[in-house]
């Protein structure tokens, strides 16, 4: 049991106000992490920290090696990050958009190999975006645009794979679909780590990180009552966590 | 003599007196009552005496001023005023065309002569200080205002003046060998390049003194010309400010051209520029100035 | 398809540019009659081949320099409005012409050094220094925020110091009027040749960093996350820009609009990657400025217009046209 993804002392501000106050946390290889927490806890900061996006102080260690020492092509080798959508780029079609992620794997300026067609073309028939590879961006609705944002993170075959708000404008199928390329990218020993409000679906990770206020309050198995009861606390009570069908369920408690 | 009769005198004599100095002083106010100009803006002001403290906005105004021998009348100039030397120590308030209002009422003055382009002259009136809009922009505005500025000082000197002046634009022109009454000139006024046709101030001056100017007068009085057109042209002298000098030689086409092969170039420092462009007094010197640059350029030489 | 097209329009644009430069041959104070007489008259052929060929050709590589300039802008900005204008290289390019015919006659050194660089080596020094004042001011290029900031800052800072000196010496007025407003008129063979060696290095430098711009596309972060040296690519954008931006004002001056409207032209015909889209975005800032030259020239024969005035009607009336069409099927430019 390897750890993929490590954090010790993690301490992050954005602009004067500090916003992780000493996180620890260590993600093992080949699990689904998904964090939870109210808004405002510093979870997407978390995630921009573990994938070298921020600065801070503390380490992180990505697959046994100091974060800050791998140079940045490694890196971006070895992490993919998906980010809420911050994008211009209507113009570029959608085939252009998915290998940009292969760039951590290009040689400056060559032309795509067969490897990277390969990998473009299984990110976009996973996302189930093939058939309209040719579109510009900025003719897709939100939905799609994000799976094809989501095709762009899959095509750079990271070993660790970190998202943010990934299911952003995803109707429920696609929200399925999701799930299923994630459990698929996990049975073959990738890592991924999802920040997600959706808390039901954040349940059906293996593991779940709970966080509040820059903290860390608890890092368990999504199934363990301990996590459900984590759960219930950091939204002061105003959820209850049930089971159905054997799968977990967020209901509102009024 | 008895006493009654003396006294009768006395009163006669009295009362003559008095009527005398009522006529007198009747006579004195009505010869100097009611001065009044009418200025380039159609205005007509009306001043009870000629003005003794004088705010002058306009370069070409001061010195005319100061020809009319009345340079002691002056008590502001705007910035750009430079001649005689004796203004240069008076009060500058600001640019002619933005005068720093406070510092012209500061000087109390009877009158302000300014452009008739300059917006301060609402302000000013409105502040109750008499405007004298003039704007001398061609060789018979210098008369024009001249004379009307003479009025407005109460000297009758200006048409004098004016005949000096004129006389000597003509010894000016008369001074130049008849050879050189064909040159073709070409006066760039800045870079762009903006050329000074016949109608403006410069090219009446070049009229004047006989000699052709390239740039017809259909192009106006400053057209912004294609440089072709100069090459084209081909005139025998050239002159320009020194500022407007710097890569004339390196324009494309124009090192070719006879005036620049055979250097017949009259190059103007800052000073000289002034007394060219002015429609002033200080004509005279402009007309000389040239005259004498293009007797001296095209003087035949051997090289 | 999308390279065939984007390969179309690059040809077609370069057709109209033979084309408009053989109308440009006879556009002018005397019109078509030089090229016929151009045979016998020297005067004549000095007026086709020395005047008017390497203006005509000047103004395309001008018009190619600052679209080049604009593509590269908007891509780094990540701002369609964005022109090359915007990190202070209009406003030092004013300032540096403004020193230079103030300092004329200051000293005999420096009259000397005048007459042999003219006023384009001032304005080039001046466009340059505008940019590295900008950032010197951003601390670098990492946050494009300060990085506009600072450009603005500059531009305001630098004009107030060009009108004090205007100020000062209202002589100079009307020169920099025609220099602020851009003009062929002064583009010879040498500068012609300083214009094409630039913009031979910047087209081959910019096509070198354009993965970035397309990776910048997707956001900062993501572009950093894809293993982008940022920094170091954005500092040599922004090198080509300065590059680009003040090698054009230093032989024309300022022309508007060029450099907003050439890639907006090209976007609005093809989508593509920024690589493309900059030499695409460079053949069209070419074709307008040449065709702005032309009409500026020719419409009060012999006199001129300042170029700038015509790229402003030509550019904007294409961009108000633009946004009207766009208006009619979406809601947002």
């Amino acid at each position: 049991m390897s750890i993929a993804l490590s954090a010790q002392s993690i301490r992050a501000s954005l602009g004067d106000v500090e916003v992780l106050h000493g996180i620890d946390l260590s993600l093992v290889a080949g699990r689904w992490t998904s964090i939870v927490g109210p808004n405002g806890a510093g979870k997407s900061t978390l995630l921009k920290v573990l994938a070298g996006l921020l600065p801070h102080s503390g380490t992180v260690t990505l697959l046994g090696q100091p974060l800050s020492s791998l140079p940045g092509r490694v890196r971006a080798q070895q992490l993919a990050w998906l980010g809420q959508n911050e994008s211009s780029a209507d113009d570029l079609t959608v085939w252009d958009v998915a290998m940009l992620g292969r760039l951590p794997h290009q040689p400056w300026l060559s032309s795509p190999s067969a490897a990277d067609h390969a990998a473009v073309e299984q990110a976009l028939r996973a996302t189930q975006a093939w058939d309209w590879r040719a579109r510009a961006l900025g003719q897709l609705s939100g939905g799609e645009r994000q799976r094809v944002l989501l095709a762009r993170a899959l095509a750079v075959q990271a070993q660790v794979l970190l998202m943010d708000e990934p299911l952003a404008n995803l109707d429920p199928p696609h929200q399925t679909d999701w799930m299923g390329i994630v459990r698929a990218l996990v049975a073959q020993g990738s890592t991924v780590v999802s920040v997600l409000h959706e808390v039901s679906i954040a349940l059906q990770a293996d593991d779940v990180v709970v966080m509040a206020n820059g903290r860390v309050l608890h890092h368990g198995a999504a199934h363990h009552p301990a996590t459900h009861t984590a759960v219930e606390q950091v939204f002061d009570g105003r959820i209850s966590i049930h089971a159905v069908a054997d799968q977990w369920v967020v209901l509102p408690r009024l | 003599m008895n006493k009654s009769s003396f006294m009768t005198m006395r009163r006669a004599a009295g009362l003559l007196g008095w009527a005398l100095g009522l006529t007198l002083w009747l006579g004195l106010h009505s010869a100097v009552q009611a001065l009044q100009i009418t200025d380039d803006r159609g205005t007509t002001v009306t001043l009870a005496q000629p003005p003794q403290r004088i705010v002058s906005l306009l370069p070409s105004l001061t010195e005319m001023v100061c020809a009319l021998d009345q340079c002691q009348r002056l008590v502001g100039v705007d910035r750009y005023s430079n001649f005689p030397a004796s203004v240069r120590a008076l009060p500058q308030v600001g640019g002619g065309l933005d005068p720093n209002i406070e510092a012209v009422v500061a000087l109390k003055p009877n009158v302000v002569l300014m452009a008739t382009s300059a917006r301060a002259s609402e302000r000013l009136q409105a502040l109750g200080i008499k405007v004298v809009a003039l704007e001398p922009k061609t060789h018979a505005d210098v008369r024009r205002v001249l004379e009307k500025i003479g009025a407005l000082l109460g000297v009758d000197d200006a048409q004098r003046v004016w005949r000096v002046i004129d006389a000597s634009v003509s010894a000016a022109a008369q001074s130049l060998p008849p050879a050189a009454r064909s040159t073709r000139v070409y006066f760039e006024v800045s870079g762009g390049p903006y050329g000074a046709g016949e109608s403006s101030f410069i090219g009446e001056t070049l009229t004047r003194l006989g000699v052709k100017n390239i740039l017809p007068a259909s192009l106006g009085p400053f057209p912004k010309l294609n440089p072709e057109f100069v090459v084209r042209a081909d005139p025998d002298l050239i002159m320009v400010g020194d500022t407007n000098y710097i890569g004339m030689e390196q324009r494309p086409g124009w090192g070719n051209m006879r005036a620049m092969r055979d250097k017949r170039v009259c190059v103007f420092n800052r000073d000289e520029a002034d007394m060219l462009v002015r429609p002033g007094p200080r004509m005279v010197d402009g007309a000389r100035l040239m005259a004498r640059c293009i007797a001296d350029k095209m003087a035949p030489h051997t090289p | 398809m999308m390279n065939q097209r984007a390969s179309a329009i690059a040809l077609v644009l370069l057709l109209i540019a033979v084309a408009l430069v053989a109308v440009g041959l006879g556009v002018g104070s005397t019109g078509f009659e030089s090229i016929l007489h151009a045979v016998d008259d020297p005067v004549a052929w000095q007026i086709v081949w020395n005047i008017r060929l390497p203006r005509t050709l000047g103004a395309w590589v001008a018009g190619a320099l600052l679209g080049l300039a604009g593509a590269v802008a908007q891509g780094l900005f990540r701002n369609p409005l964005a022109d090359p204008y915007l990190l202070g290289s209009a406003s030092g390019a004013s300032l540096g012409v403004a020193l230079s015919l103030v300092l004329f006659g200051v000293s005999p050194f420096a009259t000397q050094w005048l007459m042999r660089l003219g006023l384009t080596a001032g304005a080039f020094a001046g466009a340059v220094a505008g940019v590295l004042l900008t950032l010197l001011l951003a601390k670098g290029v990492q946050h494009t925020l300060r990085l506009l900031l600072a450009g603005v800052i500059v531009g305001v800072v630098l004009g107030a110091a060009k009108e004090l000196i205007m100020l000062a010496r209202p002589d100079f007025l009307q020169s920099m009027q025609s220099f602020m407003l851009g003009s062929t008129g002064y583009v010879g063979w040498s500068a012609f040749n300083i214009m094409l060696l630039t913009w031979l290095l910047c087209m081959g430098a910019a096509w070198l960093l354009s993965p970035v711009l397309d990776g910048l596309a997707l956001g900062e972060a993501t572009a950093a996350s894809l293993g982008l040296p940022l920094a170091r690519l954005r500092r040599a954008l922004v090198a080509v820009l300065a590059l680009a931006t003040g090698a054009a004002v230093a032989q024309t001056g300022l022309v508007a609009f060029v450099g907003l409207a050439a890639p907006h032209l090209v976007r609005s015909v093809v989508k593509t990657s920024h690589g493309r889209l900059i030499g695409l975005s460079s053949l069209a800032g070419g074709v307008l400025l040449m065709a702005a030259d032309i009409l500026a020239r020719w419409v009060i024969a012999p006199q001129e217009l300042p170029v700038g005035v015509l790229t402003a009607l030509l550019g904007g009336g294409y961009l108000l046209w633009l946004m009207h069409q766009r208006g009619l099927s979406r809601g947002v430019m």
